[in-house]
């Protein structure tokens, strides 16, 4: 499959040397150029000099680094040197982080690359005119699919007492990407962390990015991340506990590189005392945006209709002595601290595990969202009065429970509930605190989501603290009832959300079966409470009990188990422009993004699900208009759409480049500019279009 | 009013990266079709040991492994030893290694594979499920269901055949240990190959 065609070109100067070419030729393509190409023009005896291998792709084609990465094969260069002649080490340029779909991440080279080995000829060497230096390389060369490829390469030289450089602009193209082996002109701390390793960087003067890429096997994905007033973390996830060795890549208009050891003995009990990399200010600015952040989710349209169980429960509590009622706050309180707290300790346990997690991940999963949805509705029945919760001899558990007792437990469930529902809510400024959090350490996660509890908590403090406040809250009465019942429409408005959310992630056939499955659900709660009362005979117990079962087996054995699941498998929707509201959406990608970047066309870039309201909002009020679409157009801006209503790594990945956890998020690369521009959460349309038009002239 | 409203809006949620099975855990459950159309369950091969092998015959790492044998060679002699050997295909659509049930089939025969069935994952599920990342790459799991091998086919990181004579071919080294109910010495090495094309 590989034709080699060998051309001899002569090569101008002093002396003259053969530099023999080789092409790897694929179905008429041709995928790799390889020469030998030497620094020199001239070997002088004792005068070390330079040998470089230089693969030359076509686009979209890669070649691979020493450390190929997850795939792929490190390229091979190979020297049969004359006696007497030594070759030092090959030496690598600094290869580009390429990843592919599954996650598959790869170091590699795209465009070029010169793999250079420094040879030494003997002080006495007495030669005959032209000497030959032979080699022997292989490389795999891949684009979605790989094909190796080898060449035997031959450089001939002459001998003589001086010499001339040669290829001089190659050679130092490439020199400048060759890691340097010295210290990196700025600080670097290893931290042992559970999942590996943390490489602090501090004083790099300058601004721009900063990456690592392994050199030792089996090391996990890091992400590049943006240097902050200098400084920048970079999570390195790896088994094992040996030092580790890998490049600092350091992006600040040109990419330099420092390769780079972790010290070998900093035990993992240094990691909890180890100096934050942020200065304490920004620690404690963060923790106050989490605290208000946590406030806030109170008011959220998902903590609403618990907030109207909560009122029922202070409107109860409010004849109790002050003691009782505290202690429903506290318990309350408590609730919502066991609950961001085991978040908390859920996503230190997933970054421990190596994986990605990002905020509120629930609501990708649609089983998730169907089982939110079952319990939302049985509520909502629950409030219109279809049942009544009788209390039961047995243990208060559950979250069912929450929403027809007062007593302490009831009081913690109803915490977690009000917070499980808070989950996905997040006000830009916390999801800013967010992405501060998810790249520390498990201390400073802990604290975050304790201020955000803390938060969230605060008013039901100060309620149950001076109880004389829950006066001002209306008097019992018949009214109450019809509130109730009024409470359970937008408890039943939180269900259309759901379903929107579930037919987006798995079409409109699984919504019907959810829906069937609630419907069955709803039976069996009108079951409950019309025939399962105190008062009812046995005979009639025993056959609502049959009839519950019956009606539990048929939704949740049949419409979820089976048809549900079965609907599942028909797939998640594609990543990208699936809608056709007059914006010709492109869909992300990073090799995407970067093509059109080098192309210099200007890129809109909006990070969108279908879950999330404000994006929604934004993209029907502000993006979506005649007037941005017209700006769009005028400007020759690409518009391009990361749609994460499903998982999707790279999405993830590329947010956590800017240390956002959460979308909606707006990104506009002007052509030609290092940073792209960041738009504000809450888009209004003036806002899109300054950025669109003071960008691009 | 807009902000406060769009504020009240702001509803936000993320994703969990399905984490690499580890050895020593149970094998995660999944369910395949092969070629000829039947369903298989990992559970109902519990009992046996069973071998999941990464497949792309486009691939030249796969094709350094079958062109003169040597997969096939460790297909039969294992299958014979009571072993499941499940091929599992994990490409999409319209890429490479991507083959329809009858292709499969036919591309079974003409290779000569020994595998108990060659399992298609279209969608690429139980290849994210199992992190695979490259093709060769082999997942051992032992009669109690537990992962016990994860990994590359052996230590020669190459495409040449010429290569397999001087490797030390690490799924036929475990199995060997499990038949003589020993415990697998090297449980978890660097898999080499193209990527999954998922």
């Amino acid at each position: 499959m590989t034709t080699v065609l060998r051309v001899f070109a002569l090569a101008l100067g002093l002396g003259w040397s053969f530099a023999p070419l080789t092409a790897q030729v694929y179905q008429g393509q041709t995928l790799v150029e390889a020469s030998l190409v030497s620094d020199t023009t001239t070997i002088v005896p004792g005068q070390p000099f330079r040998v470089g291998l230089h693969l030359r792709m076509a686009p979209g084609w890669h070649t691979y680094w020493e450390n190929p990465g997850d795939s792929g094969l490190p390229t091979t260069f190979d020297l049969e040197l004359p006696e007497g002649f030594t070759a030092g080490p090959l030496e690598w340029p600094l290869p580009q982080r390429i990843i592919e779909p599954g996650d598959i991440q790869v170091y590699a080279y795209r465009g070029e690359t010169l793999l250079i080995r420094t040879i030494t000829p003997p002080a006495d060497f007495a030669a005959s005119a032209i000497t030959t230096i032979k080699s022997r390389t292989s490389w795999l060369v891949c684009e979605q699919i790989c094909i190796p490829g080898k060449a035997p390469l031959e450089l001939s030289l002459p001998v003589g007492t001086s010499a001339a450089p040669a290829q001089a602009e190659l050679f130092g193209r490439f020199d400048a990407l060759l890691p340097s082996a010295g210290p990196p002109p700025f600080e670097t701390r290893w931290t042992k962390t559970p999942t590996g390793w943390n490489l602090g960087l501090q004083g790099v003067t300058g601004g721009g990015r900063v990456d690592f890429l392994p050199l030792t096997e089996g090391t996990g994905h890091t992400s590049a991340r943006d240097l902050v007033d200098g400084q920048a973390d970079l999570a390195i996830p790896i088994d094992e506990a040996a030092p580790l060795r890998g490049v600092i890549v350091w992006e600040n208009g040109t990419r330099r590189g420092w390769i780079i050891e972790s010290s070998v003995a900093t035990p993992v009990a240094d990691a909890a005392v180890a100096p934050k990399t942020a200065s304490a200010s920004a620690l404690w600015s963060y923790l106050l945006y989490g605290f208000i952040g946590g406030f806030i989710l109170n008011l959220m349209p998902c903590v609403l209709p618990v907030i109207s169980l909560k009122i029922f429960g202070f409107m109860r509590q409010a004849g109790d002595s002050r003691a009782s009622v505290l202690k429903h706050g506290l318990a309350f309180i408590a609730g919502i601290f066991v609950w961001f707290l085991g978040l908390a300790a859920v996503i230190i346990a997933l970054k421990a595990a190596g994986s990605e997690v990002t905020w509120a991940f629930q609501f990708q999963n649609p089983w998730f969202n169907f089982a939110i949805g079952a319990i939302v509705f049985v509520f909502a029945l629950n409030l219109f009065g279809v049942f009544e919760i009788v209390l039961p001899g047995r243990a208060n558990s559950g979250l069912a429970e929450a929403a027809g007792h007062g007593g302490l437990a009831g009081s913690f469930a109803q915490g977690i509930l009000a917070t499980l529902l808070a989950t996905p809510c997040t006000a830009p400024f916390l999801g800013t605190a967010l992405g501060f959090a998810f790249g520390q350490t498990p201390v400073v996660i802990l604290a975050m989501f304790a201020s955000i509890a803390a938060g969230m908590g605060s008013p039901y403090l100060l309620l149950s603290a001076q109880p004389g406040w829950l006066k001002f809250l209306p008097k019992p009465g018949a009214w109450m009832e019809r509130l109730k019942q009024f409470m359970g429409f937008p408890l039943a408005a939180t269900l259309l959300w759901l379903l929107f959310v579930i037919g987006q992630q798995r079409g409109t056939e699984a919504v019907i079966w959810a829906a069937a499955t609630y419907l069955c659900l709803g039976l069996a709660a009108w079951i409950y409470g019309a025939f399962l009362g105190p008062l009812s005979l046995p005979r009639t117990r025993w056959l609502a009990a049959v009839g519950i079962a019956l009606a539990l087996l048929l939704g949740l054995g049949y419409f979820a188990g089976r048809l549900f699941a079965a609907s599942a498998a028909a797939g998640p929707v594609e990543n990208g422009a699936k809608e056709t509201d007059g914006i010709p959406w492109v869909a992300f990608s990073e090799a995407e993004l970067q093509r059109l970047r080098t192309e210099g066309r200007p890129v809109f870039l909006d990070f969108t699900a279908d879950w999330c309201l404000t994006c929604k909002f934004n993209e029907r009020t502000a993006i979506n208009t005649p007037a941005v679409r017209a700006a769009l157009e005028k400007n020759g801006i690409v518009a391009m759409k990361a749609d994460w209503t499903n998982s999707n790594p790279e999405i993830t990945r590329k947010l956590a480049q800017f240390d956002r956890v959460g979308v909606p998020f707006y990104l506009f690369y002007a052509p030609g500019a290092e940073e792209p521009v960041i738009l504000p959460e809450l888009l209004t349309e003036q806002i899109v279009l300054q950025a669109l038009g003071a960008k691009t002239p | 009013m807009k902000t406060i409203l769009s504020f009240l809006l702001s509803i936000t949620a993320a994703a969990v990266v399905m984490a690499a099975p580890e050895v020593g855990q149970p094998a995660p459950e999944f369910t395949l079709t092969d070629s000829t159309g039947t369903s298989h369950k990992l559970s109902d091969f519990k009992g046996k040991t069973v071998v999941l092998e990464w497949l792309n015959h486009g691939c030249p790492f796969v094709q350094k492994h079958y062109v003169e044998g040597n997969m096939q060679k460790l297909q039969k002699e294992y299958t014979g030893e009571g072993v499941v050997w499940l091929s599992i295909v994990s490409s999409a659509p319209g890429k490479q290694g991507h083959m329809a049930a009858e292709d499969a089939n036919k591309t079974k025969e003409e290779k000569g594979s020994a595998a108990t069935a060659v399992l298609l994952d279209e969608d690429g599920k139980v290849g994210q499920l199992y992190a695979a990342k490259v093709t060769p790459e082999l997942f051992i799991i032992n009669p109690e269901g537990t992962l016990v091998y994860a990994g590359g086919i052996d230590d020669k990181k190459s495409t040449d055949p010429a290569d397999i004579a001087t490797s030390t071919n690490y799924v036929a080294q475990a199995l060997d240990e499990l038949l003589a109910g020993k415990p697998v010495s090297m449980a978890k090495t660097a898999a080499y190959g193209c990527s999954v094309k998922y």
